[in-house]
């Protein structure tokens, strides 16, 4: 192995992301912290804790969401806040894992730089040992934080330590991961693509395998995470079945990185097309050739998730025949059937995730505008605003399909495993009842690009807060006004409540109005390059 | 002969730093003009004014008549752009570009088109992240090339180019000046803008410090004259206009003012000549004079290029 220069390289790294991980380590962290908090203020006790257990009970919806629930026999305070907390952090640091190591390897490798880095007195395997010892750094970092501000709230040190360092780990199993993402394919996009999804599929597979077939969360890092038992015996072993696992990936990565050419990946380049077809003559037709490939990865994925969140729902009508007493307390609650509430909440939660899709793409303006694709167009007979409206459209009709096939797979799998075939559409409009909200979410990104174009990622620090006021509302008991602030919070729950045509017009209007905005913003200013 | 490009005390901006600071440029219907400066001059930055990618804070700036921010999509049916840094989209084949550029801006000859790429002996098939740098200028030079837009914006368009390559673009430049069509060529490789441009501006610090064509530069420049004499030297370096006198025996070296010239001439003959070797001021030589002050002061230990005589007469 050559790793000469890496420590140099890791200054480097650490320089460039002074702001980006101090934010993201702030970020979760304090997610934490605020979990710590109410979970010790609402089930501070045994007493509160095995009221929680009787009334979630082994619920195989919310199985699905927040693992298989060990330590229900001998509830604890600690178990609930596992159970609350422990997968969607251990989900939001491998993202930042993704991120991070994707942006230090294959991203750098795509800009030419680390050509001029490896110039130098740089061994072939230093810049990947430098990514991976950063965000390594990041997540020791992120699970002392957790363990640091879980402590003070009284629960006990062994199972707190347990929980920061499977969340830790975790978060460096998917750093590996896409350390070996980046050797495989040629382009940055393609290998935080191929990070992530690969994190959304080990949470899947964990989720089916909590519900059905618990062999199959050990295939994922996310099953060894939990399945250390943090606060319920804790089993120690399971930390180090995730260090192999990263240890074993951290060594194919460098492995197949002897095996391939600076700048390529190992799948080989094929020669493509020396002529340009109809589609990609026109700006509009360029930004879906730009998008569809990942548009296309979005579409099956929701599809699948989906298709995995309705099979489950029939799991949860016959725990209601089951036990009554539950299904009166959350009838209560949503004001609908259990199916309902659970299958309302699976889809919109699909949403909030496309709304994240509508984020990226939306912000693909910016990044062309950024390394100079934009020039080239612009300095041809291309307005601004014929351009710039180009990725927009692009973005708003395939969130539009994305929202719609997210809710096709949930009422397809529960109209197969409910017998009642009219929840085919009847889910599928539900799932398009996010589309305005996610419309908001690209208008957001717009306006930025338009009006503060080096702030772009204010978007996504906008997306994350509503992302958790959507997932961590009720948990968390945040005041009300936060969940109004996000434009999900204003979606109508179908199909558990009514539809409301109101907030959706409001959304759709505001969506449109930032999307206007930015666009007439982006026509006033300046290219601004890098 | 009308304008098509006038810009007049341009200023702008970036932060606290000035990148144009009053510059003026000319440009005339069917001309080559060679638009000179060092790095960081504001080349660029005025061609991105041009091109209406960017406002100017001061001055005007007009494009065959016409404002370059508000008509910008009208403007740019009329010219084509070769930038200096060439970022390609990495998915999508460098025929695809080609034809991609060559559609917006109203459709390109396919014969021309294919006879480009094969005198740049480009393979359009490959994705642009193949490309090298060189292949990814030539990609937007046949795109460019391939237009018939009157008015060509070349942004450093040789860097990166191979020397036979860099003959093929300076062909494939005059064929398209003979067809009457205009071109800014910003440039550093000097031996191009003197094989190719009428007229040249050289700008320095965002602003312009020299403009006409060569001819007219060496005039108002000193011609190096090398001899060999019969007679004593001395006394030479007391004529009006001799500047920099070195003598070894016989041998004279020394620069004359253009209008000191005749008078030269007759002192030499009458000193009695043996060889006489009259040299005209290289581009070279105008260019770096106008960064005298950063050569005296070290910065630039060499010059970047290697110098190319020319006019050389005995």
């Amino acid at each position: 192995m050559s790793t000469t220069g890496s420590l140099r390289l890791m200054k480097l790294v650490l320089r460039r992301d002074r702001f980006r991980l101090p934010l993201w380590w702030a970020g979760l962290v304090g997610l934490m912290a605020v979990s710590a908090q109410s979970i010790h203020s609402l089930y501070g006790t045994d007493e509160a804790a095995r009221t929680y257990v009787s009334t979630v009970g082994h619920n195989p919806a919310l199985e699905m969401f927040a693992g298989p629930g060990y330590g229900f026999d001998r509830p604890t305070p600690g178990v609930v806040l596992v159970n609350e907390t422990s997968l969607w952090l251990a989900l939001a640091t491998g993202l930042m894992s993704v991120f991070l190591v994707n942006r230090h390897t294959r991203a750098e490798e795509e800009s030419e730089r680390t050509d001029l880095i490896r110039s130098a007195v740089v061994g072939r395997h230093a810049p990947a040992v430098a990514a991976l010892a950063v965000v390594g750094a990041a997540n020791v970092a992120v699970a002392a934080g957790v363990a640091l501000v879980t402590l003070p709230f009284g629960f006990p040190v062994a199972g707190t330590v347990a929980l920061a360092a499977s969340i830790g780990l975790t978060g460096m199993a998917f750093a590996a991961a896409t350390a070996v993402a980046a050797q495989v394919v040629g382009t940055g996009r393609a290998s935080a693509g191929l990070g992530s999804a690969l994190l959304l599929l080990a949470f899947v597979v964990r989720g089916i395998g909590d519900v059905r077939l618990a062999a199959l969360s050990w295939l994922t890092p996310f099953g060894w995470g939990i399945g250390v038992r943090a606060y319920a015996g804790e089993r120690w072993w399971a930390l180090g079945g995730l260090v192999l696992f990263t240890a074993a990936e951290v060594a194919l990565a460098l492995w197949l990185s002897s095996r391939r050419d600076l700048g390529r990946g190992l799948l080989p380049e094929r020669p493509g097309p020396a002529r340009a077809d109809a589609l990609t003559l026109h700006p509009l037709g360029l930004a879906w050739r730009l998008q569809r490939g990942w548009v296309a990865g979005w579409a099956v994925g929701v599809f699948l998730a989906g298709l995995v969140y309705g099979s489950v729902a029939n799991d949860v009508e016959a725990m209601v025949a089951d036990n009554p007493q539950l299904a009166d307390y959350l009838e209560q609650v949503a004001g609908a059937s259990l199916a309902d509430a659970y299958l309302a909440t699976a889809v919109r939660m699909l949403g909030l995730a496309v709304g994240g899709f509508a984020v990226a793409s939306a912000l693909r303006n910016r990044s062309e505008e950024s390394v100079g694709h934009a020039e080239m167009l612009l300095a041809a007979p291309v307005s601004r605003w014929r351009w710039g409206s180009a990725h927009v459209v692009v973005t708003v009709a395939a969130a539009a399909v994305l929202v719609a096939l997210a809710g096709l797979g949930t009422g397809l799998a529960y109209a197969q495993s409910s017998g009642d075939a009219g929840q085919v559409a009847r889910l599928t409009l539900a799932g398009l009842a996010s589309g305005p909200a996610v419309l908001v979410m690209a208008g957001i990104a717009t306006a930025m690009f338009g009006w503060l174009p080096r702030a772009t990622l204010g978007t996504w620090a906008a997306f994350a807060l509503f992302a958790v006021v959507q997932l961590f509302a009720t948990m968390l008991r945040l005041p009300h006004w936060l969940t109004l602030l996000s434009p999900f919070g204003h979606v109508p729950t179908v199909p558990a409540e009514p539809w409301r045509a109101v907030p959706l017009v409001v959304l759709a209007v505001l969506g449109a109005g930032l999307v206007g905005a930015g666009l007439a913003g982006f026509r006033g200013r300046d290219l601004a390059v890098a | 002969m009308s304008t098509v490009i006038e810009c007049r005390t341009l200023t702008k901006h970036f932060g606290a730093t000035k990148a144009l600071d009053g510059l003026d440029l000319e440009v005339g219907e069917g001309e080559i003009h060679g638009f000179l400066g060092p790095n960081g001059a504001g080349k660029t930055v005025t061609i991105r004014i041009l091109l209406g990618l960017i406002r100017p804070d001061g001055g005007s700036a007009a494009l065959f008549g016409a404002d370059p921010w508000s008509d910008a999509v009208t403007l740019h049916r009329r010219l084509a752009y070769v930038p200096g840094d060439t970022n390609l989209w990495p998915n999508l084949t460098g025929g695809e570009i080609i034809d991609l550029l060559g559609h917006l801006r109203g459709g390109l000859d396919p014969a021309r088109r294919t006879e480009l790429i094969e005198r740049f002996d480009l393979d359009p098939r490959k994705k642009a992240r193949a490309y090298s740098k060189g292949n990814r200028q030539k990609v937007a030079l046949v795109a460019a090339l391939a237009s018939d837009a009157p008015l060509l914006m070349l942004d450093e368009p040789t860097a990166g180019l191979d020397p036979l390559m860099e003959a093929v673009f300076q062909d494939t430049v005059l064929d398209t000046v003979a067809e009457g069509r205009t071109v800014l060529l910003s440039s550093h490789v000097l031996a191009e803008v003197e094989r190719l441009c009428h007229r040249v501006t050289i700008i320095r610090k965002g602003r312009t410090v020299e403009t006409g064509s060569l001819a007219e530069m060496r005039l108002v420049s000193r011609t190096t004259i090398t001899a060999e004499l019969a007679g004593d030297p001395a006394g030479l370096g007391g004529l009006p206009g001799v500047y920099d006198l070195r003598t070894d025996g016989h041998h004279v070296t020394f620069e004359a003012d253009h209008e000191a010239l005749s008078a030269v001439a007759a002192r030499l003959g009458e000193l009695g000549l043996r060889t006489l070797q009259s040299s005209p001021p290289t581009l070279e030589e105008l260019f770096l004079r106008h960064y005298g002050d950063e050569l005296e002061h070290g910065q630039v230990d060499h010059p970047a290029v290697v110098p190319r005589r020319n006019g050389a007469g005995s």
